[in-house]
């Protein structure tokens, strides 16, 4: 048994000696992006309900380098996208960055140590999908995949998916639901209202 | 026991099927049969979802004019909005055509989540600390093991029959009655979430449409059928025989389980404009992902 413990810390190693081997570009960038949001998140200089503004201003910065809210946009309008104007366009890719960001600072304000294990990658050089899980406290395994496309020689980020659920195919069906329903003003209006109630 | 839950299940079945088979639902060939077509979705690498959203691929919506009276329409009329939002790539839909029962399900369900569920469920979180309740979590999970060892083997997925044979002998003894997951901790033999609905799908059979259950929540025709079969797979029910009993033991289960995931439902709606829609999606698209494991 005692020798079994002392076996557990090589293979751990070597398991991220391999992965950092695996590891290209893209899995780089989520790693430094998930870094930087786990350092704010833990940090105790931003804690207390005075610095969530901050804290949360932060977070936004971070996602906003990452993320591609212009190819979310048109992904999740899909058909729909190209009957706007750019204006229309416009207005939406803003209100629908600040749904993602609340949704997004909703999911990591509750971080409390959970593990992120980078899983490896898929990569055709200019899209990719990037494989993570994350071990909550309460021993469930989460699996989470970002897909990603290389814009200006930067990875972007265009969708994540958690446990097989993607975001923006999820988006797709809201959206499409509401404008085939009513009218893409009215689905305008739900935005703006949902994106007031969460700040 | 076994015996009353069953009938009201079996219940229930007669009133679908009844539906089925004088409603003609599935009259409108249903985009969502096709299991091949949707294994395409998320196994393929990221380009693939791309191509039907490039303009220009609009198709025309046909008969569908987006009008709200259209969709609520009797069931010869479902089917229209799936067909145009499985256009749209990266994603059919599963048909709805009880959706304006769904939603008052899903009203129902909502209700006794925020009046029930999470307030003795909370409560619940205060008296018992979380270490424990994930232990309770696991020995119900252990307990079940024949419906995820049977479903594995239904499948042919033999190694998973034997990760489950063995975790189960594992930490049934050195896991302490199965209170610790020393399998997955230590051997790492993770669960195989493997259930009647997944076999079915395995052999072909589409989901049929979606039903959101009361208490049961999401779920579709194929995933109700496989429940009610699972409930002659659960050791539990040979166990405690009495009905309240039984009911009592599955309520505990419940109450402990969700006492572990308050907060998911609540970060759904924040996040959703529709949280129906949103909650119907996540429920297919999560199911697919287990079916395609």
């Amino acid at each position: 048994m005692r020798k079994g413990f002392r076996v557990v810390p090589i293979f751990l190693l070597m398991g991220f000696l391999a992965s950092t081997a695996l590891a290209g570009e893209p899995t780089e960038a989520i790693q430094k992006t998930t870094d930087k949001i786990i350092a704010i998140v833990t940090d105790p200089a931003l804690k207390g309900p005075a610095k969530s503004e901050e804290k949360a201003k932060l977070i936004r910065q971070a996602v906003d380098e990452r993320f591609d809210w212009e190819e979310m946009s048109r992904r999740t309008l899909a058909r729909h996208w190209q009957d706007r104007t750019d204006a229309q366009k416009k207005e939406f890719m803003v209100l629908f960055a600040e749904l993602l960001e609340a949704t997004y600072l909703d999911k990591v304000e509750g971080y409390s140590g959970e593990k992120v294990i980078y899983e490896g990658e898929r990569s055709d050089g200019e899209y990719a999908v990037v494989a993570v899980k994350i071990v909550t406290q309460k021993e469930t395994e989460i699996p989470v995949k970002y897909r990603m496309k290389k814009i200006k020689n930067e990875w972007r980020v265009y969708d994540i998916s958690i446990t097989g659920v993607s975001l923006i195919n999820n988006y797709r069906k809201q959206f499409n639901s509401i404008i085939t329903r009513s009218s893409f003003d009215s689905l305008m209006e739900k935005l703006e209202a949902k994106v007031k109630r969460e700040e | 026991m076994g015996v009353e839950p069953k009938y009201v299940v079996f219940l229930l079945m007669g009133v679908l099927s009844g539906f089925l088979f004088s409603g003609g639902v599935y009259a409108a060939p249903s985009p969502v049969l096709d299991l091949d077509h949707h294994s395409l979705i998320h196994e393929t690498d990221a380009r693939e979802s791309w191509g039907d959203e490039v303009p220009g691929t609009e198709q025309p919506k046909g008969g569908s004019t987006g009008s709200p009276v259209l969709l609520c329409q009797v069931a010869g009329q479902v089917g229209m909005e799936e067909d145009s939002e499985a256009w749209e790539g990266g994603g059919a839909s599963i048909p709805d055509p009880l959706e304006p029962v769904n939603r008052a399900f899903f009203q129902f369900n909502d209700k006794l989540y925020f009046w029930i569920l999470k307030p003795v469920g909370q409560g619940y979180a205060k008296v018992v600390p979380q270490p424990a309740r994930v232990s309770i979590r696991n020995f119900f999970s252990n307990l079940v093991m024949p419906i995820r060892a049977i479903s594995c083997l239904l499948q042919g997925k033999m190694e998973g029959v034997g990760i489950e044979v063995l975790r189960f002998v594992v930490n049934t003894t050195a896991g302490f009655a199965g209170f610790q997951d020393v399998a997955r901790q230590h051997l790492d033999l993770p669960l195989q979430d493997e259930d009647l609905g997944q076999v079915f799908a395995f052999w072909g059979i589409g989901p049929g449409f979606y039903i959101d259950l009361p208490f049961l929540g999401p779920s579709s025709l194929r995933g109700t059928v496989g429940w009610a079969g699972q409930l002659y797979l659960n050791p539990l029910d040979y166990m405690v025989e009495d009905v309240w009993a039984n009911i009592g033991v599955r309520s505990y289960d419940l109450v402990n389980r969700s006492s572990l995931r308050i907060g998911e439902y609540e970060s759904l709606k924040r996040a959703a404009l529709d949280p129906y829609v949103s909650l119907r999606d996540a429920y297919y698209q999560y199911r697919i992902h287990q079916i395609e494991k």
